[in-house]
């Protein structure tokens, strides 16, 4: 692509060009709200469960959530088409310019929005800005509390770290986090394309929340390739992009129930 | 992998391994656990840094859908779901996903006990023995006891442990093993079986091809949470909706609340409960006068204006849902749970059915068939319906029963209060667990003998419904066991030697030997060694083709049979709805993962909660999150209130998942059990009246429970908007 999306004035004009180079399409037809893609996301990404009481207080780490709303009142209510909501991977990504530490930068190579957790020092401005409102911040760390833990002579156990993904850093506390659109998975198909001397192709690999997603309702590919799957999804005419006025640049598309 | 390795080509066959990620087997029965090994030993297959994946079943739930575990030194890391399955190609649900905080759950049973009766679970005040001790107990609880004094339950998976108990108790004169498990409650599968049985003459489980329909009418049916096989049938959905470019599949939902596949649906018709059967007949009908020519009896005897008052419904939406039956290319009717766990509920799936009839869908694409059974079978032996079980609960009251072997079931848990399974463990001399968790029932017994957890062990699951074709679901260990476990199988076989099997994969292996050098298979296998060993590297072994049997219906339309609106048993205002929980299911609520997943409808994570209309909760001046008592004639249990405002006003609804004593720190003292309100009464088929019950409630003054909601608070019915 090789637009350098800070440029000032640049930003309409390139909008149609800068689809960026993952892409991701959620059907919300399709969508029947079953949580098997934050499941499958915490188990790829070592998230933390936070407890009962924590996640009354919001600080439940779910970097993909399933948002439903009541339209009506009995009994011609209706539920909204649920509408997965996860870190739509801006082009212009709030989050990116309020960060005092650069620990969120904008990724040339995958054109995605990391998060640097050992940059991070915690001020959350990032998660203040994020109009999606999809970062999550370690309150505690969650993972260590003795809780969770066995007293094996006199030593405490913890069984459930036998399942965190080597691929993934497991956060601390004060650190942000959000989703990475699985960047280990793009790594190591990077890696594997690479070895072989080609580029990686659309449908190489997929995100965890896509791969697990029973009605196919998730398609994850490369938006640069109009040839690919979700290119030809986010095209269509049931396509939209949430806070598209805000001028982000959101790199997933939803398509519309009907 | 040579000793004198040089660090360049240890590089170069790394590559190679990542650039064939290939799904390995184990090497045959000779072989049969993946050791964690110090690095300096690791297997050959093994290369530090990368993955080894394998194919096996996950056991969450009776579905069999096949999974791909992705393990790391030994390690389980992530479940996938196996994409040449047929039950969920590739796909999974939140349920499979979080079975690894099963495996890796700090709560397991770490080895044999032997315990007191109802004491707290502790390893160190519960008596470890050893396997030969435990075995010895098994041999003499089966070998010193009149056999017919001998009892198995097992757990609701046709599986091959279901398979071995059977042989076992056969051989040895016992009653043959009992299945059961709450799924089967709340899906009233008994019931729909028997409705089955007296239309089409088989007893086997219908398959509904929602994929190839282009109308969809559900009484109740939860196809997108739990309802027999949530993969197969959310992937039916998801093709009906958007799999025909030419036209998009429309869904209509009659439920007493906006379930999550009522949420669904393109339009919810909240029927009074006990009136589905009432409403189809209608349905049918108006569909059949549009047709011209005779109606069937059984449709033309329901009065119109009996049903619009008895049901709250209008006549312009009978008409309007007839109407679309009527245009529809391939119309369908489910029955769901709540509809058939009703007094009338085998009169109500007989309707239902014959709905199906009158659409002319049997046999077709986007209608009704039966599930194929698998070649090695001849009948479907369904779970224990919960008559069945009274009946099971009598004979161990009465002392005929005084060992009793528990497998895989929980019915303390499971099975409603009512029933008096809990008395009647008194009355059973003997009880032997071979729980995974330390739950209710494993608490309440004399001994655990802890079996692996199912990504530890071998096996097999016939794949019930859901699927096309037959398929045989294949299991077999993606780590090695973390603790002191034994196979349950190799437990039996060692205790008793009425079997003449040395092990385990000896006894699997007589059970694949009819499915060798089969025609049309999922692979060919010329003899049982290389054919375990695809079986093991497959995932299974199926059908390629579709198998689905047409049910032999002959002049369906023409039978005649009263409809009537169900009973409701007990007093109160209220119509009393347990659900399943769509994200704990029966036996979720110990994995810390499932409890943080928001209920999709509700939102509420880690507890219990009440549905209730708002307007309904305003007359009785009750808020979100006060505390009320529901009681039934059976029992009464506590839980907040959620304003719910897609439930009908007089009807409150409870998920089934939570309410537990024991199993676990996450389970344990945490929501309230619905089973509790339910009494006992059955359906003509023998299923729980469960969606019967009439209840009261009592708002407990100044009592309050904050539920962990995902959404926010603030705006909903103008809570923490005064402020502003």
């Amino acid at each position: 692509m090789g637009i350098d999306l800070n440029l000032v004035g640049a930003k309409g004009a390139i909008a149609e060009e800068a689809e960026g180079k993952w892409g991701m399409v959620i059907d919300q037809d399709l969508c029947t709200g079953c949580q098997a893609c934050v499941a499958a996301c915490a188990m790829e990404n070592n998230l933390s469960f936070v407890g009962e009481e924590d996640a009354g207080y919001g600080r439940t780490q779910h970097w993909i959530r399933i948002e439903r709303f009541w339209e009506g009142a009995y009994p011609e209510v209706k539920a909204t088409a649920f509408q997965p909501m996860l870190c739509q991977q801006c082009g212009h990504a709030p989050c990116e310019p309020v960060c005092p530490v650069f620990a969120t930068p904008h990724s040339p190579a995958q054109e995605i929005n990391l998060q640097v957790y050992n940059r991070c020092v915690g001020t959350r401005y990032c998660a203040n800005n994020c109009p999606y409102q999809v970062r999550s911040f370690n309150w505690r760390d969650y993972h260590l509390e003795p809780f969770h833990a066995n007293n094996v002579d006199g030593q405490l156990v913890y069984p459930l770290h036998n399942q965190f993904n080597p691929d993934v850093t497991v956060r601390r506390r004060g650190v942000m986090e959000k989703c990475t659109f699985c960047i280990q998975r793009i790594h190591q198909a990077e890696d594997k394309a690479k070895s072989e001397g080609r580029e990686v192709h659309d449908g190489e690999f997929t995100t965890a929340c896509a791969q697990a997603c029973p009605a196919n309702a998730i398609t994850f590919g490369r938006m640069d390739d109009h040839e690919s799957l979700v290119s030809q999804l986010a095209h269509q005419d049931r396509g939209i992009k949430h806070l598209e006025e805000l001028n982000t640049l959101p790199r997933i598309t939803y398509l519309k129930e009907g | 992998m040579s000793e004198n390795i040089s660090r360049r080509d240890f590089l170069k066959l790394a590559t190679v391994g990542a650039a064939t990620t290939a799904v390995l087997t184990g090497c045959g029965p000779a072989s049969r656990y993946i050791k964690r090994e110090p690095y300096m030993e690791m297997p050959e297959y093994t290369y530090n840094g990368l993955s080894t994946y394998y194919a096996t079943t996950c056991r969450e739930c009776a579905a069999g859908c096949g999974l791909i575990v992705r393990t790391m030194q030994g390690r389980a890391i992530k479940v996938e779901g196996n994409s040449n399955n047929p039950v969920n190609l590739g796909k999974t649900c939140a349920r499979g996903q979080a079975t690894l905080h099963g495996l890796y759950n700090p709560d397991r049973v770490q080895g044999p006990l032997k315990r007191t009766r109802g004491t707290p679970f502790d390893l160190r005040t519960n008596v470890s023995v050893t396997w030969d001790e435990a075995v010895q107990v098994v041999a003499d609880a089966i070998n010193n006891n009149n056999p017919s004094e001998v009892a198995f339950l097992l757990g609701m998976a046709p599986d091959h442990l279901f398979d071995l108990v059977s042989d076992l108790a056969n051989a040895i004169g016992a009653p043959a093993p009992i299945r059961y498990g709450a799924l089967s409650m709340f899906e009233a599968r008994a019931t729909l079986i028997k409705a089955s049985e007296n239309l089409f003459g088989t007893a086997a489980l219908p398959f509904f091809d929602i994929a190839n329909s282009d109308l969809v009418l559900s009484f109740g049916a939860n196809f997108l949470e739990t309802w027999l096989s949530p993969v197969a049938y959310t992937r039916g959905f998801a093709k009906m909706r958007r799999g025909n470019p030419k036209r998009r599949g429309h869904f209509i939902q009659f439920e007493s609340r906006i379930s999550q596949t009522a949420a669904k649906a393109d339009e919810w018709i909240p029927i009074r409960p006990g009136t589905e059967s009432l409403v189809a007949a209608a349905i049918g009908r108006l569909v059949a006068e549009a047709k011209g020519g005779a109606v069937s009896e059984v449709f033309a005897n329901v009065d119109l204006n009996e049903v619009l008052s008895s049901a709250d419904i209008k006549l312009e939406t009978l008409e309007h849902v007839a109407e679309m039956v009527g245009e529809a290319e391939s119309a369908i009717v489910i029955p769901g749970g709540s509809a058939l766990g009703l007094s009338n509920g085998l009169q109500t799936a007989e309707t239902i059915l014959t709905l199906n009839a009158l659409a002319d869908n049997f046999g077709k694409p986007g209608g009704v068939y039966l599930s194929p059974f698998l070649p090695n079978q001849d009948t479907y032996h369904r779970p224990a319906s919960a008559q069945e079980m009274a009946e099971f609960i009598e004979k161990m009251k009465s002392g005929d029963v005084k060992v009793l072997f528990v497998h895989g079931v929980n019915p303390l848990f499971e099975l409603p209060e009512s029933l008096g399974f809990a008395d009647a463990l008194g009355s059973v001399q003997e009880v032997i667990s071979f729980a995974v968790f330390p739950d209710e029932t494993a608490l309440a017994s004399d001994y655990i003998f802890p079996d692996h957890h199912g990504l530890e062990s071998w096996g097999y699951q016939r794949v019930a419904t859901g699927t096309e074709q037959s398929v045989l679901s294949g299991a077999q260990p993606v780590v090695s066991p973390n603790y002191d476990t034994r196979a349950t199988a190799d437990v039996l076989l060692a205790a008793s030697q009425a079997l003449p099997f040395k092990d385990e994969m000896e006894f699997l292996q007589s059970k694949f030997a009819s499915l060798v050098g089969q025609a049309d298979d999922s692979f060919s296998a010329p003899e049982i060694n290389t054919f375990t060993a695809y079986f093991q590297q497959h995932g299974g072994w199926w059908k390629k083709s579709s198998e689905l049997v047409s049910p032999s219906a002959t002049d369906t339309l023409g039978r005649n049979f009263a409809v009537e609106q169900a009973e409701f048993a007990g007093e109160g205002e209220f119509f009393f709805l347990p659900f399943v929980s769509p994200t704990l299911g029966e036996a979720g609520a110990n994995k810390p993962w499932l409890q943080e997943l928001p209920d999709p409808t509700t939102t509420v994570m880690w507890n219990t909660w009440v549905e209730m209309n708002p307007e309904t909760a305003h007359e009785l001046h009750i808020e979100n999150d006060d505390v009320v008592k529901i009681i039934s004639e059976a029992g009464e249990v506590e839980a907040p209130v959620y304003l719910y405002p897609a439930i009908r006003p007089d009807t409150i609804a409870m998920p089934f998942g939570q309410g537990h004593t024991a199993y676990g720190r996450y389970a344990a003292g945490r929501g309230a059990n619905p089973a509790k309100l339910l009494g006992q009464h059955f359906n003509e088929a023998g299923d729980l009246a469960f969606a019967g019950m009439r209840v009261r409630i009592e708002k407990i003054e100044g009592k309050k429970q904050m539920l962990s909601r995902l959404e926010s608070r603030i705006g909903v019915y103008n809570e923490g908007l005064e402020e502003h």
